[in-house]
């Protein structure tokens, strides 16, 4: 009988310790091939801007570039290339009568524009971006933000438009004039603005002070992990790389949050300036 | 070994039940109680069992935070090399660097000069539906600012399944007309709001007199800046679509801006 007991937990060891093997390779697995998806992502970036330049005048252009690859080490350089880029993208939105976004992170500053004049001015606490965006590769990169991001899609804690339906009274006696609407909510602001490039544009609350708020942020930022890593999983499963968002988090004040996200488009136009 | 067993029996015997003094029974108390323990297999399997699910959830939870928190992390951490700015002095007197910032420089300007004619000296005014407020500009200087009140956001439906959402438009806008005393024509939803019956559209009972305020301006599609009966609403989204301002600020829009002039809407 305490045979027959001891071989069953040894047996139930064995099965365990093989359990926690597999499982620890899968996560080795993982995090492997998702530590590929940035080089695989800037080598998309690579073909995808570079490509520009593909016909027989900009290969020229292309050449020189080339040359000029110590330009980039040059901080004089790269400011003169950066303010190009942040101009031909805000001349391109500023030609549309649509309501704009500029995100300035070299003076940490976010700006509603509308054909050209800055209609609301934020001023960001912290922001954090990809390594990709900051750290070099700067010939791709400035290529990419000399055109405005489009966004495809968001996610939000806050409703676009708080639309509230009314329905409309049979006659007279059915009729209550409008109550004072309730401008003391401060429902908790976060929101995720997705690219067509597929960079993402995360915008918090800067405010943390009631422990509800930092509950929200927390639930919110927690459901984007999930669902990002859910993704990968299934790329993950079927052997391939997954794919890797360029991404800025920013932290500006709840107002500002608010009237940005209510601002800007559906499928609104943003120019970034490192 | 045996001498062990010596020292513990002696232990044991100088150990007075439900005395603490000096605890010489504690070290007694532990050994019975682990002798006891042992003995119980039941109990030592039931420990072992929650032991063992302790640990599988430990690293159940330990996995779903690396695997959420920690991969993200390590993935940053392989993305990028950030370039090394010399700042090389002899470099920036190569004459191929010379012409290309010269170029770049150049450009910049261009774009400039294109950029800033889109903010022209004339007077324009900022309306914020969210906050509620109102920036008036004279020569790209703030000279006036204060609340309003923009589109209540709600949407007013019958039971025929009309529609009609109460919101400001947003964009760019400008002036098209501009009237003293303006009369209000009731529009259809008005009359459906209310409960009454829709009238003919040139009926008496569409004309409200006195309740746009002194002034209003007109930016279009029936959407108008005006004044307001209901002061105590300012700063809020109680509205139509319309924009309505008090009556001082109302007085000094009007005075400063012309047709033509541009309203900007977010």
């Amino acid at each position: 009988m305490e045979t027959d007991n001891d071989n069953k937990s040894s047996g139930g060891k064995i099965a365990l310790l093989i359990l926690v093997i597999i499982c620890s390779s899968f996560i080795v697995y993982f995090t492997v091939m998702s530590m590929l998806g940035p080089s695989r992502r800037l080598a998309e970036m690579k073909k995808e801007y570079s490509s520009e330049q593909s016909d027989n005048k900009k290969e020229k252009d292309k050449g020189k570039e080339k040359q000029d690859s110590r330009n980039f080490t040059d901080s004089a350089y790269l400011r003169l290339i950066k303010e190009r880029a942040l101009l031909q993208s805000r001349l391109i939105m500023a030609e549309t009568d649509s309501i704009y976004l500029t995100i300035n992170l070299a003076d940490s500053s976010m700006n509603l524009e509308i054909s050209g004049v800055v209609v609301h001015k934020s001023k960001m606490s912290s922001y954090k971006a990809s390594k990709i965006l900051t750290h070099g590769n700067e010939n791709i990169i400035f290529e990419m933000l000399s055109t405005p991001l489009t966004i495809s899609s968001d996610i939000a804690t806050i409703k676009k438009e708080p639309v509230m339906v009314k329905m409309a009274p049979k006659d007279t006696s059915e009729y209550k004039p409008d109550i004072m609407p309730d401008t003391s909510i401060t429902e908790p602001v976060s929101y995720i603005l997705e690219m067509t490039n597929g960079t993402r544009i995360f915008v918090y609350q800067q405010e943390e002070e009631k422990p509800a708020d930092r509950m929200a942020i927390f639930r919110f930022d927690l459901n984007d992990r999930l669902r990002q890593t859910w993704k990968a999983l299934k790329r993950v499963a079927v052997f391939k790389v997954p794919e890797y968002d360029l991404y800025i988090k920013i932290k500006l004040p709840r107002a500002d949050a608010k009237i940005i996200y209510r601002a800007i488009p559906k499928k609104g136009q943003i120019s970034v300036f490192l | 070994m045996k001498n062990d067993n010596v020292i513990n029996k002696g232990q044991q015997s100088d150990a007075v039940p439900g005395k603490t003094g000096d605890f010489p029974g504690e070290t007694g108390g532990l050994n019975s109680f682990w002798d006891k323990l042992t003995a119980n297999r039941k109990l030592v399997g039931t420990l072992r069992a929650i032991l063992f699910i302790i640990a599988t959830l430990v690293f159940i939870i330990s996995s779903i935070i690396f695997v959420i928190y920690g991969v993200p992390v390590l993935t940053e951490m392989t993305s990028g090399h950030k370039t090394l700015v010399t700042n090389d002095k002899d470099f920036r007197q190569n004459p191929a660097y010379k012409k290309q910032t010269a170029l770049i420089t150049k450009d910049i300007q261009r774009l400039s000069r294109k950029y800033s004619a889109y903010t022209s000296g004339q007077s324009y005014i900022v309306i914020n539906t969210t906050d509620n407020r109102f920036f008036l500009y004279q020569n790209k200087k703030l000279i006036r600012e204060g609340f309003c009140s923009s589109g209540s956001y709600t949407m007013l439906q019958t039971s025929g399944n009309k529609k009609w959402v109460f919101k400001t438009p947003k964009g760019k806008y400008w002036i098209q007309g501009k009237t003293t005393n303006p009369v209000w024509k009731k529009p259809d939803w008005a009359f459906v709001e209310e409960g009454l019956p829709i009238p003919s559209s040139n009926d008496f009972s569409r004309y409200e007199y006195g309740v746009l305020g002194d002034y209003a301006l007109s930016i279009g599609d029936g959407y108008m800046i005006h004044g307001t009966i209901y002061k105590r609403f300012l700063g809020m989204p109680v509205t139509h679509g319309c924009v309505r301002l008090n009556d001082e600020d109302l007085e000094v829009i009007y005075k400063t801006l012309n047709i033509g002039s541009k309203v900007y809407i977010f």
